[in-house]
């Protein structure tokens, strides 16, 4: 018996990962919230112990419309063009 | 991966062996598959006018896609008749749709499935259910239609229970949610009339649900009674959000209603109207967020939205309502949406025709 495979024919994927930062003292974060409850909040305190502890700055908060959706592609061209590293994550 | 028509497994000529072998890969939803052996799938090719390699759907964030040929297979795991193909293809033309957001509605905590609606006269040259025990087992094209769509989300898509799933509790409809729109004594123009398809051309709606409530009322006898608990159903706590709604009016309710002489739109702005709750009352949850009042009470805010209230969704044609059931019981229902915002936006599809294609 021949069985058709039901997984998926996709589409080539490229993918790959940004060069990790040499060090992180005095480097520029921006904050990506997805717009639940608590999002803003709990990411700025992620970024408050850069500030703190690496001697961070925090440059600008960008935000999602839809927490479920990947983010704009704008939005991610903006960001990297104007930070070093982004932090982001759920906030419920 | 490029397209493949021919990623074939050999397996022992043995039925019984076959749908264990199913299992074996990952492929099922927990209940046995129909193994989908070639000529079956050929079968099921044959009701789509596109080329098997014809993509439907891509995963916004994975870019894995949908295609004809793919869709045939776990149609056929599902048990799907070929002719039931055209409803499945179309509603995964509509999920694609970027406003519907398949992604996030199958990804989320918040554990929905995609009901599917079959409006028109398809559904009854398919033998779609749109009666009594209409969300029930029974069936076979409201069963495995909804069973395929699951199954794709699965197998193709990768959305994975507990890895790409993260449903908190998911609900018993990521099995199988499909039914039919009731024509029979409807009163009120079907879905596919309200959507402008040609006469003739039969719809799918889709739309992520959150569950299922049930509306019981036997002693109300007025509109406002029986719109008056399927509203309280649409405003409690759990479930109140700026997200859409589904309402299937049980034939005796529909009675009532229509009987009184309202039309879908009064239906629509009495729900809307009602189904609220207080400031108050959402801060004393827990569930108040002044950004989502603002949204419902800006500038562009609807006529109905009473300052001081947080109505479930942004206008009346956010609920959408029709018929079905049996014709006895004062049983109707409400699905809530998934999302709490505007995270998802039901879609349609005409069925098994092209309208406006490029």
């Amino acid at each position: 018996m021949q069985l058709y495979d039901p997984t998926s024919s996709g589409a080539e994927r490229s993918l790959s990962r940004a060069a990790a930062l040499a060090a992180i003292e005095g480097k520029t974060i921006g904050i990506l919230e997805n717009g639940k409850l608590n999002a803003p909040e709990m990411l700025r305190e992620v970024a408050d112990l850069f500030v703190a502890r690496h001697g961070c700055t925090i440059h600008a908060m960008y935000s999602k419309s839809n927490a479920s959706a990947p983010a704009p592609s704008e939005t991610l061209a903006k960001a990297a063009a104007e930070v070093d590293f982004l932090i982001t994550g759920l906030g419920d | 991966m490029p397209f493949d028509s021919h990623r074939i497994h050999d397996v022992p000529d043995d039925l019984l062996a076959a749908i264990d072998y199913c299992y074996e890969q990952g492929w099922t939803d927990g209940l046995p598959v129909i193994p989908p052996v070639l000529d079956r799938v050929q079968a099921m090719l044959a009701y789509e006018g596109r080329p098997p390699e014809a993509v439907i759907a891509t995963h916004p964030a994975t870019t894995l896609q949908l295609t004809v040929h793919a869709a045939a297979v776990n149609a056929v795991m599902a048990g799907c008749l070929p002719e039931y193909f055209p409803v499945l293809v179309a509603a995964f033309e509509a999920m694609d749709k970027p406003d519907f957001n398949f992604h996030g509605s199958t990804a989320s905590t918040g554990g929905s499935a995609p009901l599917l609606i079959v409006s028109g006269g398809y559904a009854d040259d398919i033998g779609m259910n749109a009666d009594v025990n209409l969300f029930g087992p029974g069936n076979r094209a409201n069963a495995t239609i909804g069973r395929a769509t699951r199954l794709i989300l699965r197998n193709v898509f990768q959305m994975i229970p507990g890895i790409s799933d993260k449903s908190t509790q998911g609900n018993p409809g990521k099995y199988s949610f499909c039914i039919a729109e009731r024509a029979r004594g409807n009163p009120w123009p079907l879905l596919c009339q309200e959507q402008d398809y040609p006469e003739g051309v039969s719809s799918v709606t889709v739309f992520a649900g959150g569950g299922f409530c049930n509306v019981e009322n036997h002693g109300g006898n007025t509109p406002e009674q029986v719109l008056g608990s399927v509203a309280d159903a649409m405003a409690n706590y759990g479930c109140i959000t700026l997200g859409q709604a589904v309402v299937i009016l049980a034939p005796e309710h529909m009675r009532i209603v229509a009987g009184a002489g309202w039309t879908r739109k009064d239906a629509q702005a009495f729900l809307f109207s009602q189904a609220k709750r207080s400031i108050e009352g959402m801060k004393s949850v827990g569930k108040y967020r002044d950004v989502e009042y603002d949204k419902q009470h800006g500038p562009e805010a609807h006529r109905l939205a009473e300052p001081g209230y947080v109505h479930r969704g942004m206008t009346p044609e956010d609920i959408l309502i029709t018929m079905g059931g049996g014709d006895a019981g004062g049983h109707s229902c409400f699905i809530p949406s998934w999302s709490r915002g505007r995270g998802s936006i039901m879609q349609h599809k005409p069925i098994g025709v092209c309208i406006d294609c490029n």
